[in-house]
């Protein structure tokens, strides 16, 4: 793929425009053209040193998304008879507004809460964090990346006093001599990422991947640990067991850059190879194998995904990686270290900015006053005013109806209904709402019980920021125009906070205009954006923060002299290992994962609308060992019932080597019977409040013939 | 409000983790907790001491320094022996002549070295003669290490777990080790007599020597140890040292009138059969078994701290599933449940490899996996002990579980996938290009690899170089 560079500054901005992706992370480069005038297309943006031109399979067919016959173009507003019907701008945004004004009048404002999500650039989370705590005047504002990073983000600020997910650019990849990966299925989810690591193994460098899966990231790696589902924290305080036995620690790493250690030692003493075999089902001697390499490289990753995160101990888990990381004198040196692989698109900027329930922007803390005090005196109000934490976001999914005491939602570019633990739950919940606002480009499994939908622009039609996995913040830029009757989510938030009596702090018309308050909120703040503009990002493809000052040149790599606490130190935590919030029984004798297919993105709410990916990958299929199938008399294409505590769903049987014998492994991009998180255990981490989406005790309830529908391609 | 005073006898590793287990069940604040122990550290890991054998510092392998109780609000009592116990009176006595009273009291007073009662082992006061050692305490190794120098002739007495890895630790100081053992195969707890040649071949190789069906008579040697004899043959030795397996420390528990067995006989919840008296660990016989080895120890203790702190009060201790592996270099042993098939209807299977020196062996019973036994090469047993755990059905292949180390047989790698959008991997495409497919449409058309987000294309056409029948010449 060898697109002219030197030609794109030549063409027209309406022809053609650089922006990025609209799903992951990883935030690919992308060059928009519209040949011919006809129908937009996308191709990678050779430019951009993140992707470096390549997209994977989503990417590339992310067109169809604009101009896709299921967008939805006017307001819907919930008819007497219960269906949604279009409705008038002005209507329905009277309708919300007054639905939010009648229930803070009858039960306060904590009455009222609000949904963000991981999608939404930095401008729109900023603004909605504001609509809820100055608009609202409600704590409970919270959004889908609790679902996705905050397990990260707690090891994160604990250990190191900062939290971004990586702590280097992702080019450093190809230079470490050893990457242990951690519950993360790259090759699937952030498929253009494989570039550096395909050259980090061109490098001579080595790959080791802990997944209860050989998935595609583990088929390419020189070691798999076929890690038992919630066994994470074991592997890693079995390793750093192991590294003390065989003398591989950095006693003078450990001397000069951190604190915490001698608990640590202690704690790990336990974790001798039997126990830990026994724990996790690695052998002995692929444990020593992982941290003889881990050690003897100059520079070596660690890196997690949500496998070790979205569990109930979810935070101790990262810790316990970090410890090791720590221990053997990984981080802060070149091409070595920790670091997360954030999900979202804007997982890590969405996590910054006052979307989460105890936190303002820039990384600030709701409960700490002088972070308070900066905040209010940006906004121009008393700190007194400002709203105390709220609900994490499965509890503020779980509080909604009159039994929970929220009473009214409105939500901004997430689909609880599929994402959420326990899903079947949260949807009761969603029905005894007294008002349900919605904000989306598609209708999906949410806005299928709101009062009313508000059709926004999608990624293509509107300015913003994004914060890409490393930490780099990136344009996304305006290439299409939306269909007429659309309007952005800056303008919902507006005319909603203007019929709130809050209009004189909400008066923006655009993301430039909204960014520039949002600098000198997070100015000085942990995660500092203060000194980035739009025309920085432009001119020096996105710009790493922190970046206190215009003339700074921003972060690409933290750690290299001191960490972010006070004393300039890392912490180590010394975190012992527990059984998941349920672990098989004689009732559910089975373990149950989630996770994706490279084909979808979250909730699917997009991909399945896209028919590329809907042919390619049109169900979710239930994966388990032909060992379990032949138990259970399955074959392929069988349909499986599975059933949990919480609720049964149905799902056609992929047989397959490449899965733990005691595991079941589904994805989680539909709705419906075909809905994993209906099954999913909403057992929460105590520091992060993550479910626990990758450990759940499950049961093959029936198993039925294959049927034409259900025999996979 | 005083808190009820809680007195925890011992100070080992079942101390230890039972600190943990009350902790995290804020049984630490609930109760007044004092621990009596009779070494002077704080409590450490005791599997671990061949660390200390060979130099490192006792401080190396504490679970939990003497800062932790206090940091806690822990009394600690180091250094003294608890010496009377009253029931009635609720108070307890230690050899300094201190009283302490209590509300509940736990027996975790583990177990002693076994010592054969032979001829010229003590001096007149009772101790042993120099250069006589018992394999138990970080003290005992210590004072090992003090005396053992290379080239030093040692005999280990007791060829079990322990008494291998003490071997093993002397080999390693350079000095000339024998292991004399009663019984006629080495770990004969866990491993059959098959096995046993395979490990004794292994222990050999390793430079130790194996004397097996002996019997230790006496220790020869005035003041200090010259050698064993065994009834007629002597061995040479300046220091031997005793690992004739352990047995509970009950004398307290039996004085204080708490009914024993061969342990201080508790019930499913580690209570003993006096009111408010409980024992864990090595010291306590449950079900008419004393378990050995740490993980049934900390099942015990998880049991017994939501027993105390009333968080499960319901929680009840049915047995445990026993593990071992040898912890010896070069010498691969991993024993699970039952060694031998000794019920009618049981299945064994028996692989035996003698080039490779591996002998493996299953024992199924109604198709779950009841038992195995591995000797040199114990990679199978990370996926073979959780089999063993969860007592799901065996494949009909009884080979497949033995295939590899892990859940999921097989390494990465070997045949890595190329086009990430398709699935499609090295193999394929190679497959596709060798009958034919020798340019990137015809592959893509056949294959669709490269049809997706076409970064694989590069390598597809390398791959094409590499392997179409017409230009395999080429370079």
């Amino acid at each position: 793929m060898s697109a002219p560079v030197a030609s794109l500054a030549v063409l027209s901005h309406a022809a053609r425009c650089r922006t990025h992706c609209p799903y992951c992370a990883y935030q690919c480069g992308v060059v928009m053209s519209q040949p011919g005038g006809g129908a937009w297309t996308v191709a990678g943006d050779p430019q951009f040193p993140v992707n470096n031109g390549q997209l994977c399979i989503k990417g590339w067919t992310a067109a169809e998304l604009l101009g896709n016959p299921e967008r939805v173009t006017t307001p819907l507003m919930r008819t007497t008879a219960g269906k949604l019907a279009p409705a008038a701008w002005g209507e329905a945004l009277d309708f919300v507004a007054d639905g939010i004004r009648r229930i803070r009048a009858e039960h306060g404002p904590e009455a009222v809460g609000l949904f963000g999500s991981g999608a939404l650039t930095n401008e729109k989370a900023y603004l909605l964090g504001k609509f809820a705590r100055l608009a609202v005047g409600t704590p409970h504002m919270d959004y889908n990346g609790r679902f996705c990073m905050s397990s990260a983000a707690g090891a994160g600020n604990k250990a190191f006093g900062i939290d971004r997910g990586l702590p280097f650019p992702v080019s450093d990849i190809a230079d470490a001599e050893v990457i242990l990966l951690v519950g993360a299925n790259s090759a699937d989810t952030l498929p253009p990422i494989m570039q550096w690591f395909d050259r980090q193994k061109a490098n001579g460098g080595r790959l080791i991947v802990a997944d209860p899966r050989r998935s595609a990231t583990a088929r390419t790696a020189d070691l798999h640990l076929p890690v038992t589902p919630g066994s994470d924290l074991a592997l890693a305080n079995g390793l750093l067991f192991l590294a003390i036995e065989e003398r591989l620690i950095d006693e003078a790493y450990i001397a000069s850059r951190t604190v915490g250690f001698d608990a640590v030692r202690s704690a790990v003493l336990t974790y001798d190879p039997p126990r830990v075999e026994r724990i996790t089902g690695v052998r002995e001697a692929a444990l020593r194998t992982c941290v003889r390499w881990l050690a003897e490289a100059e520079g070596a990753m660690i890196l997690t995904g949500r496998g070790p995160e979205q569990q109930s101990k979810g935070v101790d888990t990262v810790l316990a990686f970090i410890n090791l990381a720590l221990a053997l004198g990984k981080v802060g040196r070149p091409a070595s270290g920790f670091g997360t692989l954030t999900g979202q698109g804007n997982g890590q900027g969405g996590r910054e900015h006052g979307q989460k329930a105890d936190q303002l922007p820039g990384y600030r803390l709701i409960e700490v006053d002088a972070h308070r005090a900066h905040v209010a005196k940006v906004w121009g109000v008393d700190p007194a005013s400002l709203p105390r934490k709220g609900k994490s976001a499965y509890e503020l999914l779980d509080s909604l109806g009159p039994d929970g005491g929220i009473r009214g939602l409105l939500v901004m570019g997430s689909n609880v209904a599929v994402a959420s633990p326990h899903a079947g739950n949260i949807i009761n919940r969603l029905k005894s709402l007294d008002l349900l606002a919605v904000c989306d480009a598609f209708l999906n499994e949410t806005s299928a019980e709101a009062d009313v939908v508000f059709p926004v622009y999608q990624w293509a039609e509107e300015e913003g920021t994004m914060t890409n996995l490393e930490g780099r913040v990136i344009r996304r830029r305006a290439a299409a125009a939306s269909p007429p009757g659309v309007r952005g989510d800056i303008d919902v938030l507006r005319e909603l906070a203007t019929r709130l009596g809050a209009g004189d702090k909400f008066a923006f018309h655009s993301a430039p205009e909204v960014f520039e308050e949002f600098r000198r909120a997070t100015a000085g703040g942990t995660a500092d954006y203060s000194g980035i503009t739009y025309d920085r990002i432009d001119r020096e493809e996105g710009v790493f923060w922190p970046c206190p000052a215009e003339d700074h040149p921003g972060t690409p790599r933290l750690f290299a002299e001191r960490f972010h606490h006070a004393d300039g130190k890392a912490k180590f935590h010394a975190v012992t290992h527990r059984p998941a919030g349920e672990e098989p029984d004689a009732d559910y004798p089975l373990y149950l994962t989630t996770g994706r297919y490279k084909e979808h993105y979250n909730s699917g709410a997009q991909t399945r609308l896209v028919s590329t990916l809907a042919a390619a990958q049109p169900r979710p299929r239930a994966q388990l060992h032909p060992h379990l199938a032949a138990r259970l008399g399955a074959e392929r294409g069988s349909v499986l019932v599975l059933e949990t505590r919480r609720g049964r769903a149905e799902f056609a049987a992929d047989v397959s080597h490449d899965v733990r014998q005691d595991t079941i492994f589904v994805p989680f991009h539909w709705g419906g019977r075909g809905a994993v998180n209906l099954l999913t255990n909403p057992a929460l981490d105590p520091t992060s409040r993550m479910p626990e989406y990758k450990v759940a005790a499950v049961r093959v309830a029936a198993v039925r013939p294959p049927t034409d529908q259900e025999v996979p391609a | 409000m005083t808190r009820p005073a809680l007195a925890i006898i011992g100070n080992g590793m079942a101390t230890a983790r039972l600190l943990d287990e009350l902790a995290a069940r804020g049984g630490l604040t609930k109760f007044a907790v004092t621990v009596f122990g009779e070494e002077p550290h704080g409590a450490y890991n005791r599997i671990l001491l061949n660390r200390v054998l060979m130099g490192g510092a006792v401080d190396e392998i504490t679970l939990k320094p003497r800062a932790w109780y206090a940091e806690r609000g822990v009394q600690f009592v180091p250094g003294v022996a608890v010496t009377r116990l009253s029931h009635a009176a609720q108070r307890l006595w230690t050899s300094d002549g201190k009283e302490f009273f209590f509300d509940t009291a736990v027996f975790a007073t583990g177990s002693t070295a076994r010592v054969p009662d032979v001829e010229g082992l003590r001096r007149p006061d009772g101790t042993m003669k120099r250069g006589a050692f018992v394999y138990r305490t970080a003290a005992d190794v210590q004072q090992m290490r003090h005396h053992a120098r290379p080239g030093m002739r040692a005999a280990v007495v007791g060829g079990g777990l322990l008494g291998l890895e003490a071997a093993k630790g002397l080999s390693d100081l350079g000095l000339s080790v024998t292991v004399v053992h009663l019984f006629d195969v080495l770990m004969n707890r866990q491993v059959d007599a098959l096995g046993g040649q395979f490990l004794r071949r292994a222990i050999e190789r390793l430079g130790i020597t194996v004397r097996t069906s002996v019997s230790t008579k006496a220790v020869l040697g005035d003041k200090r140890v010259e050698g064993l004899s065994f009834g007629g043959e002597t061995l040479p030795a300046e220091m031997v040292v005793f690992s004739s397996g352990i047995k509970p420390r009950i004398d307290l528990a039996q004085e204080s009138d708490v009914p024993c067995n061969a342990g201080i006989l508790v019930d499913d919840q580690l209570r003993t059969e006096l009111k408010r008296l409980y024992a864990v660990g090595e010291c306590a016989e449950h079900d008419r078994t004393v378990y050995g080895t740490v993980q049934p120890i900390y099942e015990q203790c998880k049991v017994l701290a939501d027993v105390l702190t009333g968080a499960d009060p319901h929680a009840a201790y049915r047995g445990s599933k026993v593990y071992t592996k040898l912890k010896v270099a070069g010498v691969e042993v991993a024993s699970m449940g039952r060694i031998d098939a000794d019920r009618t209807g049981d299945e064994c299977v028996q692989v035996i490899e003698e080039a490779r020196g591996v002998y493996r062996k299953l024992v199924v019973r109604d198709n779950r996996l009841v038992g195995a036994v591995l000797v040199g090469d114990s990679s199978a047993a990370a996926g073979l002990v959780q089999l063993f755990d969860d007592g799901s059905p065996l494949p009909p292949n009884r080979l497949d579980v033995l295939a590899s180390g892990e859940a999921i047989p097989g390494g990465g790698g070997s045949d890595p996938e190329v086009c990430n959008c398709h699935h499609v991997r090295t193999s394929a495409l190679v497959g596709a290009i060798r009958s034919g497919c020798d340019t990137l449409p015809k592959l893509s058309d056949q294959t669709r690899a490269g049809t997706g987000c076409g970064s694989c294309r590069g390598q597809l056409a390398n791959l094409i170089l590499q392997n179409a029948p017409s230009t395999t010449r080429k370079g």
